[in-house]
């Protein structure tokens, strides 16, 4: 949910919620107010009445008082002498239907003889009255509602448009590159503060990508020189005339060992340099025709392996991305297929538009195959195979957006490559 | 012939000039850019290897300096960085040829003599050694003046060993020579084997001696028997 959004909401229904709390507390005012009123009132026509009777010492029904009516009804047995409130419904002379009256009622003696004696008093005006203050009260604090919602809205909004405005930069900015982040300047200290936390943020994430990549480069050059030096000593070690079987053997693994580190190093780092983006040079290519002459350079030992090679073409498959992640990404794929390979199989190249795909027969694969282009994952045991070509295949992939797949149809394996 | 090694690391340096002095050529070594500016400027070498990386300057500069002044020398650089662009820049400033580190002595060895050769002779020259005569433009082979047909890799092969007489070839510098960098499984070793076997039999059917010889576990060494 938006900022803007979640506001308006809690803001409105705690104007709604402190509103309908205000109205009713005002409806009970006003209602008490004219209860008072008229009580009062009935209690001053109960004095006349009881002045009325002391002087004349009798009652009769008559029109004395016009607007009210006075019941005066006499008492047999015992009575509770209290004076008490109530409010009842009287029908109307006139017309069928009911009106509200506040009534009085007390006890009173009127010529020795105990009398109940109930004043009324209409309530329909006083009614009315309430409900127009009510309707009145409901409507403008509904207009009120509204306009301040509304208010708030446009404001708000205006008050966060840099921070949007600096939201957007944010999204846009890209490490990878040199453009510093510009973040949106405002009146408000805050957005400005957050604005300058965020560029600094941004120029020490470029000065890191450009540390790393620098220390990429340095690691290659720093680890491959020792290397090269194991590599020539032993080189220089195996001229000499006079070496026993066991240290030919011993020699030999540690010629391997250093080989071997030297390819892990130019491969994680060559991941590293793919996962940082490095390979920025881009250039449409016809996958297919690079995979087809790719096969070529494969030609001697797919002969030695006595794999038979199928190539079926119905299009190009164009794509722009580097030509050297290409290179290296149908070599390695390539390399698979015949590394996985038994003598005597098969190898299938297809390219049709929008895909490549290198079929292989080979072994059922031991592990799980959804754990195929993970690091380090190595289907032979065999000390030749690093187990970084197919990470390698999917780290590319994913840089340049091409999906890959896996499938095996017993006895082929292929991986699929799509643009 | 004289050789001038850039390279900082001084124990690569010492291998690299203890290996190609055994090979008949007069090394110098510079560890450090100014070594090696003031020896270009003073000195004339038939070959300078250098290193790209230096602590106190950067290779390409050493290059494009020889260029100026003495365009005739062969150049090669030898450089941990592997990049097709890096590759690529190193051609095209003047250099001859381009080792990725780490490499094999024995490939240096036969990528110098290849570069002297073509520099002195514009490859118009036979090479020969015992029964054994190669005439590098037609790429033809003949032994005891015998022609013999060789394959594309049994010559690159012939080749090397030629440039690598009585050293010790290990079975990985000879696949990487003939097969490049991104072969490397147990097949290419194989391969190998059954390439020096065919040459081997092409030499002996021809009349030349058995001088492929194999040496237990490391790999083999081309010597008069």
């Amino acid at each position: 949910m938006k900022l803007l959004e979640k506001a308006s909401r809690i803001y409105l229904l705690a104007s709604l919620l402190i509103y309908a709390a205000v109205g009713i507390a005002f409806y009970w005012i006003i209602n008490f107010m004219i209860y008072d009123e008229v009580e009062s009132r009935l209690m001053v026509e109960k004095q006349d009445f009881e002045a009325y009777v002391r002087t004349n010492d009798t009652w009769s029904n008559n029109s004395y008082f016009v607007e009210n009516k006075i019941e005066v009804v006499p008492v047999f047995g015992k009575f509770d002498n209290k004076v008490v409130f109530t409010d009842t419904l009287i029908r109307n002379r006139y017309e069928e239907n009911v009106d509200p009256f506040r009534q009085l009622t007390f006890y009173t003696l009127i010529g020795g003889t105990p009398y109940r004696v109930a004043i009324r008093k209409s309530m329909i005006e006083s009614y009315k009255l309430i409900e127009a203050i009510s309707a009145a009260m409901i409507a403008f604090l509904g207009l009120l509602l509204v306009s301040t919602f509304l208010f708030h809205r446009v404001l708000s909004g205006k008050l966060w448009k840099p921070f949007y405005d600096s939201l957007a930069r944010i999204k846009d900015f890209d490490w990878t590159k040199n453009k510093p982040l510009e973040t949106v300047r405002s009146e408000i200290t805050e957005f400005n503060e957050l604005g300058d936390v965020m560029e600094k943020m941004a120029s020490k994430m470029q000065h890191d990508y450009r540390s790393l990549r620098e220390f990429t480069e340095n690691a290659s050059h720093e680890i491959q020189t020792p290397l090269a030096l194991i590599n020539a000593r032993v080189e220089q070690f195996i001229q000499a005339k006079d070496l026993g079987e066991n240290h030919t053997y011993w020699i030999e693994e540690i010629y391997h060992a250093a080989r071997r580190m030297s390819r892990l190093n130019q491969g994680l780092l060559l991941l590293a340099k793919i996962e940082n983006q490095q390979f920025t040079e881009q250039e449409e290519l016809d996958l297919s025709e690079v995979a087809f002459n790719k096969l070529k350079d494969f030609e001697d030992i797919l002969q030695h392996k006595e794999i038979r090679v199928t190539v079926r073409s119905t299009g190009s498959f164009r794509k722009t991305m580097s030509p050297a992640l290409a290179d290296i990404l149908l070599t390695n794929l390539i390399n698979n297929a015949i590394r996985h390979n038994y003598t005597g199989g098969e190898l299938r190249l297809e390219s049709a538009a929008g895909y490549v795909q290198v079929s292989n027969t080979g072994n059922p694969l031991k592990s799980d195959p959804e754990r195929l282009f993970e690091r380090f994952k190595k289907e032979s045991t065999g000390a030749e195979s690093l187990g970084l070509g197919l990470a390698i295949v999917k780290q590319i992939c994913e840089s340049c957006e091409l999906g890959i797949s896996y499938g095996y149809e017993e006895p082929i394996h292929t991986i699929t490559i799509r643009g | 012939m004289k050789i001038l090694v850039v390279e900082d690391e001084k124990g690569l340096a010492e291998s690299i000039t203890d290996y190609l002095s055994r090979e008949g050529f007069v090394c110098e070594v510079a560890n450090t850019f100014w070594q090696a500016d003031e020896k270009i400027s003073l000195y004339q070498y038939d070959c300078t290897i250098v290193d790209l990386t230096l602590p106190d300057g950067n290779g390409f500069d050493i290059i494009q300096t020889l260029k100026k002044i003495a365009a005739a020398t062969g150049i090669i650089i030898i450089s941990a960085r592997n990049t097709l662009e890096d590759k690529l820049k190193g051609l095209e400033i003047g250099s001859d040829d381009y080792i990725t580190k780490p490499f094999h002595l024995s490939e240096l060895n036969a990528r110098v003599k290849s570069l002297i050769r073509r520099r002195n002779f514009g490859g118009n020259n036979d090479m020969t050694w015992k029964d054994i005569r190669v005439n590098l433009p037609a790429r033809k082979v003949f032994i005891k003046d015998i022609e013999t047909t060789l394959s594309k890799k049994e010559y690159d092969l012939l080749l090397y060993f030629l440039s690598n007489i009585d050293v010790a070839l290990t079975k990985e510098s000879i696949a990487e020579h003939l097969w490049g960098d991104n072969m490397d499984s147990a097949d290419s070793l194989d391969m190998v084997y059954s390439h020096i076997k065919n040459l081997r039999r092409k030499i002996v059917e021809k009349g030349g001696k058995d001088y492929i010889q194999s040496i237990y576990g490391i790999g083999y060494k081309f010597t008069a028997p």
